[in-house]
């Protein structure tokens, strides 16, 4: 028997390993190991009042902060039938967006794009190509700026509470976004010539099943409340109560993770998922720049997802300034947050986390006080499509040099844009 | 003179006082001109995980044995230890209720297998290994982080606030949420140093940044006690980023 190991996995967000194990020429076992504490903020969290739970439950990870406390606002805010503001919603929506610029110029620039061009990190990079890193880091600020502006801070946002906003941002802090905003478009082609001059990679090829929140307006990350899976040009719906039917953590031979399968098979979430599942979420110039990212759907290539990545970024920019104008132009209102009324129920909310599906499911008794949480992160759900795809570049790969092998693992691992913190329900490695 | 040597580690956490420092975007260059960074897994493929440190940054809170072997190995490579975020000072949320039975939660989150898992209950790095300097928050801020380093490479030590948010916050002229409006809000035994980030958003402060050191919890009870809020819900909020039993 042979193993190929990837020890600790670097330039990803937390601590994971990849081992492989080939009997001959087949693969009899693949991992993608979490090497994180089980910190059980799930359990931990329970008897808190309501509006403790996003404070707490954000902390699951800094980079999808944002997404882990809109999340659980939402799932709160739908136990208890509390109706938000638009203005809430178009904020809200914002917010999200400011996360994912960020999250994507940080992964695409400092964590990713060091493989391609034979760079061990971002900082080897900046001292032969700086424009490149500079590019990634003015992109990631302006993420931040839209998150520091809305959400009130970059990581952990404070701002966001039940009911809508603590303090609604003026007119002054819209207007500076939006020139903000009118900067970094100026780099959208810049973005897409780069990442589509980047060398190919093309490591593990396979029918992909994809799944995505079905958005009312097509591309939103944080309104909607079903979620398509697309597989093989079948799609089929599941509602946000019915999360389970998605994640149903099954056993499987080569792995000893517990998968998310849908019907049997594992699935992707992210970037490429979201372009994947609903095409129309390219739209206006955008089919262009697609088209110029060599983006094929349907997708084959787990890859691509950093293609589609760099695609939201620059499509992100737009929307973000859209919002803002729709904002200025409507008016923004010092609204409060509108009252909340615990009552003992049930509310589950599905969004999109930059790295793909995110579900917060919570029960509260009649005063208010959580009494179940149940969390599942996108990194959970793509651990058993990576799995697939490790194995897969494995069986693919013509070079039986361990050294080639092994970072072809690894370029595609970081290709999902892991979050191991975010892995809550991951099996560990004992 | 040669660069002073740099490590960067994450323990168990949310890697949130990392991502800080790589959210420092205009003075990134600027620091890895000025610090040579040998090991920092988040950022970098290639690392010297063996070499001296003349400084370690250390963030999250220690949750297994590995994590516990893991700081123990930091320590001994580097002159000084430098504990990032709540979680590094003070356990952090992971450490919100450390009695509880451990065991019984793996097994209700992981199944049977959660039993067999190394798994501590969170503990602070100053209560495994000594701790030079403690850079609190959650996750720390930005402007603390590079101060810190200006002063090291200065050769001084790092001060920060030893006031409670509430200070911030009157400074600020912000009306009074807990007076005023009999929100629970830990301003008063909550170190300073985020500008009261949350009142000034009319949000009750959470506690993140963990007690100040001269913090007068009782009288702070009897003000919670005087608007009516239920002990219960005050307790939960004391221990969510701070357990008790963490004193430094």
């Amino acid at each position: 028997m042979r193993t190929i190991a990837v020890e600790h996995l670097a330039r990803v967000e937390g601590h994971g390993g990849i081992t492989v194990e080939l009997e001959g020429d087949s693969v009899s076992n693949v991992r993608f190991d979490v090497f994180e504490g089980a910190r059980l903020l799930e359990p931990l969290v329970r008897g808190k009042r309501y509006d403790e739970v996003a404070p707490v439950l954000s902390r699951i990870c800094s980079i999808c902060s944002v997404a882990h406390s809109l999340t659980s606002l939402k799932a709160t805010e739908n136990a208890f039938a509390v109706r938000i503001s638009p203005q809430t919603e178009l904020l809200r929506e914002l917010l999200y967006r400011g996360e994912n610029i960020e999250s994507h110029a940080l992964h695409l620039f400092l964590l990713a794009l060091p493989d391609y061009l034979n760079y061990p990190s971002a900082t080897a990079l900046a001292a032969d190509k700086p424009d490149i890193v500079l590019l990634g880091l003015r992109l990631k600020k302006l993420g931040n700026l839209i998150q520091e502006t809305i959400g009130g801070r970059a990581i952990h946002p404070v701002n966001a509470v039940p009911g809508g906003f603590g303090k609604v941002p003026a007119v002054d802090q819209l207007l500076e976004l939006r020139s903000a905003l009118i900067e970094g478009m100026k780099y959208s082609d810049t973005v897409i010539n780069l990442v589509s001059s980047l060398p190919a990679a093309d490591f593990c090829r396979g029918d992909g099943v994809y799944a995505a929140l079905l958005s009312p307006n097509l591309d939103s990350y944080y309104a909607g409340d079903e979620v398509m899976i697309a597989c093989n040009g079948d799609r089929s719906i599941v509602r946000a109560a019915d999360y389970r039917m998605l994640t149903n953590e099954a056993s499987v031979p080569h792995s000893h993770a517990k998968h998310s399968t849908f019907r049997g098979k594992p699935f992707m979430v992210g970037s490429l998922a979201r372009l994947t599942v609903k095409p129309r979420r390219s739209t206006g110039r955008l089919v262009g720049l697609r088209e110029r990212l060599q983006l094929q759907s349907p997708a084959g290539n787990p890859m691509d997802n950093n293609k589609a990545q760099a695609l939201e970024l620059v499509r992100d920019m737009d929307r973000a300034l859209e919002t803002i104008e729709q904002l200025l132009r409507d008016g923004v209102k010092d609204e409060r947050p509108v009252g909340v009324h615990p009552r003992a129920g049930t509310g589950t909310a599905i969004t999109e986390a930059p790295r793909g599906l995110l579900i917060h499911s919570y029960t509260y008794d009649a005063e208010g006080r959580i009494t179940s949480a149940d969390v599942i992160t996108p990194t959970a759900i793509n651990a058993a499509s990576m799995e697939l795809d490790f194995q897969r570049a494995v069986t693919q790969c013509a070079e039986r040099d361990d050294a080639v092998i092994s970072k072809r693992l690894q370029m595609i691992a970081r290709a999902y844009d892991p979050c191991i913190s975010c892995s809550v329900h991951l099996v560990r490695r004992l | 003179m040669s660069k002073p040597t740099v490590g960067i580690f994450g323990l168990t956490g949310c890697a949130g006082d990392q991502l800080v420092i790589l959210n420092c975007e205009d003075r990134l260059l600027d620091l890895i001109s000025l610090v040579d960074i040998r090991d920092f897994l988040m950022a970098s493929s290639e690392n010297d995980a063996a070499c001296p440190l003349d400084v370690a940054l250390v963030e999250g809170a220690v949750l297994s044995n590995k994590d516990a072997e893991k700081l123990r190995t930091i320590r001994k490579r580097a002159k000084m230890l430098v504990a990032l975020g709540t979680c590094a000072v003070w356990g952090g949320v992971a450490a919100m209720d450390r009695g509880a039975d451990r065991r019984k939660l793996l097994e209700e989150v992981y199944g049977k297998a959660g039993l067999d898992y190394d798994s501590l209950p969170a503990q602070a790095l100053h209560e495994i290994v000594k701790v030079d300097l403690n850079i609190t928050g959650c996750p720390i801020e930005k402007e603390h982080f590079l101060a810190a380093i200006a002063n090291l490479l200065n050769g001084d030590v790092p001060a920060y606030p030893a006031y409670p948010v509430c200070t911030e916050c009157r400074m600020l002229e912000n009306n009074c949420l807990l007076i005023e409006r009999g929100e629970v809000c830990c301003g008063p035994i909550t170190a300073a140093g985020c500008k009261a980030r949350c009142p000034e958003l009319r949000v009750p402060c959470v506690g993140c940044r963990g007690p100040v050191a001269d913090a007068n919890p009782s009288s702070f009870l009897a003000v919670f006690q005087e608007k009516g809020i239920d002990p219960g819900v005050i307790a939960s909020r004391l221990r969510t980023f701070a357990p008790e039993g963490v004193v430094q």
